[in-house]
């Protein structure tokens, strides 16, 4: 029998799926598959496709705010590891740490690429107010040691945003932005379940935090959607073209049983 | 009163499966042959296979998936259960 044979994953155990799938192991031999030979981001190869200026303009501004929220999320994971309620969430959330600064280390380099001398003044002049707000609220619920507020905000609403926001770039994007933009969806697939099956587990035990979590929804959507939407315009995407956007966040509080 | 159809599907034994490998790169090599990309609205779920309504990424098995199954998405790290929906196709829900 072959070395790494398996007959059926399906027949685990759920606490040994989940001391599995929360490892640095499993980690490793993941991003391996899909980062393995791509420095950047991207293979070597990709050739650069030329840009008119104002697709070059509205490249950079989503990019400075793509730093902006992969930093809300660096910052954001990593100050969640004091807080995990147990280790396996604090190994997870530091592959998670890795990850998100990977997403910044790539998407600061595209920007050099593509000719900005100095990107922290250029991120400044571009940022988005709401994301900046959106920064401030998580970083609040963070330092009030709220764990079901703060996963809930960053990876629930957070990366659902990025998630579905790069998804619908890399379709348009060129060919190199596209390469990154795809690496990074794949790690935010972990990211996002992490945050919905933890919290529907806690949401499972303690149904009385529901509540406290919808007002809490309530006042972070605007900020997400006005930064989705702002993102989306600078693109030039039009959201009638694109409806099944933000759906994934939808359907994602739905199943968690948050009332619209 | 018993459904004869139903019963004599969950009486017939299971088609099994033998999983190649799909091109899917999101977890460790020895487990990637269980999962494969959602091809968009085109795309047709085989008996072994059910899609991951968390990360839309098709999960498989080396045998055919029936209600009450409990299947993995490692890739978002979900565990499922497998239903049946009112328009008769299988589901997989989230059992947190």
């Amino acid at each position: 029998m072959p070395e790494n044979h398996v007959s059926d994953i399906h027949g685990l155990e759920p606490q040994e799926f989940l001391s599995q799938v929360h490892s640095f192991e499993f980690w490793f031999e993941s991003v391996e598959g899909y980062l393995s030979g791509r420095p950047y981001g991207h293979q070597p190869d990709t050739v650069e496709t030329p840009l008119s200026d104002l697709e070059r303009d509205r490249l950079i501004t989503a990019l400075c705010n793509y730093c902006i929220g992969e930093t809300v999320a660096l910052e954001g994971a990593s100050g969640l590891i004091a807080i995990a309620p147990n280790r396996e969430a604090k190994i997870f959330l530091a592959t998670q740490v890795a990850d998100e600064g990977r997403h910044l280390e790539v998407l600061l380099r595209r920007l050099t690429d593509l000719g900005v001398t100095d990107p922290e003044t250029e991120i400044e002049k571009h940022a988005n107010r709401s994301l900046l707000t959106f920064r401030h609220r998580l970083r609040e619920l963070v330092e009030g040691r709220d764990w079901e507020a703060s996963i809930f905000a960053q990876n629930v609403i957070l990366e659902a945003m990025e998630f579905s926001v790069f998804q619908t770039h890399a379709e348009v994007a060129d060919p190199i932005t596209r390469e990154i933009l795809e690496g990074i969806v794949k790690d935010e697939r972990r990211h996002m379940g992490f945050g919905e099956n933890d919290l529907g587990r806690r949401l499972a035990l303690t149904p009385h935090i529901r509540d406290r979590l919808n007002v809490l929804r309530r006042s972070l959507d605007p900020l997400v959607l006005e930064t989705f939407e702002d993102t989306l315009s600078q693109l030039g995407i039009s959201r009638s073209e694109h409806p099944g956007l933000g759906r994934r966040y939808l359907e994602t509080v739905e199943r968690l049983g948050f009332a619209s | 009163m018993n459904d004869p159809l139903k019963q004599l599907s969950e009486d017939t034994p299971r088609q099994r499966f033998v999983l190649a490998e799909t091109g899917f790169n999101e977890v460790p090599k020895k487990y990637r042959k269980f999962y494969r990309r959602w091809q968009g609205s085109g795309d047709t779920l085989a008996l072994n296979e059910v899609l991951c309504p968390v990360c839309r990424v098709v999960i498989r098995s080396s045998r055919e998936i029936r209600p009450g199954d409990r299947v993995y998405c490692m890739p978002c790290m979900s565990r499922l259960v497998v239903i049946r929906s009112a328009t008769g196709h299988l589901e997989a829900r989230v059992a947190y």
